[in-house]
């Protein structure tokens, strides 16, 4: 039988202690755990990596750290702050992987452009210039998020809550968007209170100035009342 | 910006800098009020507090797709399938 839980719910002591029963209740419990928590979590995620099927992904590989450490949650945070932290590592460890697969990419698109690039790609590669390098080239949508905006200020915003970088980037989504105190963000990252603040800080005003520099490259538009209209 | 008013107010550089602070309420009451004071006269700065005040609460404007239930189902099935039927989640 599924429960119906909210995400705050699963932060519940009496439920946590079901997940850890390790029985029959136990796996039914994580089921619950799941349905309550996947779409936040995957929202998490997507922001992040865009592609909803790579954030699916990366979400099932959440899922199975989770099951298999629960044993070891402390319960020193609330149980949906850990599940934010494994979601974020793993969301780290995916960018790394693309980070890296845009190196190859660069190195093979400089290669192509050299003189004798094919023949570089080849050496490199050990033999034939389409398989492994080549293979390895993700090329993804980094598209962010479909926004649906109210008005063009809000769109503005939305676009650069897209294109923060770590680690505001970090701080920002957890904070602002997912809604964690500042103690909780700074335990999942590692910071100081002082340091979350400061992220924070500079992340709202870096996508402030964004917005202000838009409105004024749009000209046009004057703002007014939370809504931007046609002056 | 009114000069005479400007004189009782704090520098439009320093707005930014209390901006966070006058968000969570932990500004002092007069740096607060003379705060919002100068907001009230200088239009740039009271653009941005609404921008970074919408910045700060951008829950109501991100759109938080819904999953489509088929995912969680997904997911589901993937932990059975890595886990074993010893461990049968669903």
């Amino acid at each position: 039988m599924t429960e119906a839980l909210s995400f705050e719910g699963v932060n519940d002591a009496a439920f946590l202690a079901r997940l850890r029963a390790g029985d029959s209740a136990a796996r039914l419990a994580f089921s619950n755990l799941v349905r309550a928590t996947h779409g936040r979590l995957l929202g998490y995620v997507r922001r992040h990596l865009g592609d909803l099927e790579e954030s699916q992904e990366v979400l099932q590989e959440v899922y199975l750290a989770a099951h298999k450490g629960l044993g070891g949650f402390e319960g020193k945070s609330k149980l949906t702050t850990w599940l934010f932290s494994l979601a974020h590592f793993k969301v780290c460890d995916r960018i790394a992987d693309r980070t890296r697969d845009r190196a190859v990419f660069r190195d093979v698109g400089d290669a192509l452009d050299s003189d004798d690039g094919l023949a570089a790609v080849r050496v490199a590669d050990g033999g034939d210039a389409g398989d492994s390098d080549l293979s390895r080239v993700t090329v993804w949508d980094s598209a962010p998020d479909k926004v649906l905006a109210r008005n063009r200020a809000e769109r503005w915003i939305a676009a650069a809550v897209a294109a923060l970088e770590p680690p505001g980037c970090d701080v920002y989504q957890l904070r602002d968007v997912e809604g964690l105190s500042g103690e909780e963000v700074a335990a999942m990252l590692g910071l100081s209170h002082a340091a979350v603040r400061v992220q924070l800080h500079r992340a709202r005003a870096t996508i402030v100035a964004f917005v202000r520099a838009r409105i004024n490259r749009a000209g046009e538009f004057e703002t007014q009342g939370g809504k931007a209209v046609r002056a | 910006m009114n000069i005479v008013a400007a004189r009782f107010i704090y520098p439009c550089d320093q707005i930014p800098d209390f901006a966070y602070d006058y968000l969570e309420h932990r500004l002092p009451v007069t740096t607060a009020l003379r705060f919002r004071t100068h907001l009230k006269f200088c239009k740039g700065c009271a653009e941005f507090v609404r921008l970074y005040r919408m910045a700060a609460d951008p829950v109501q404007f991100l759109e938080e797709t819904p999953a489509p239930p088929e995912l969680i189902e997904r997911t589901l099935e993937f932990l059975e399938n890595e886990l074993g039927k010893e461990s049968d989640i669903r």
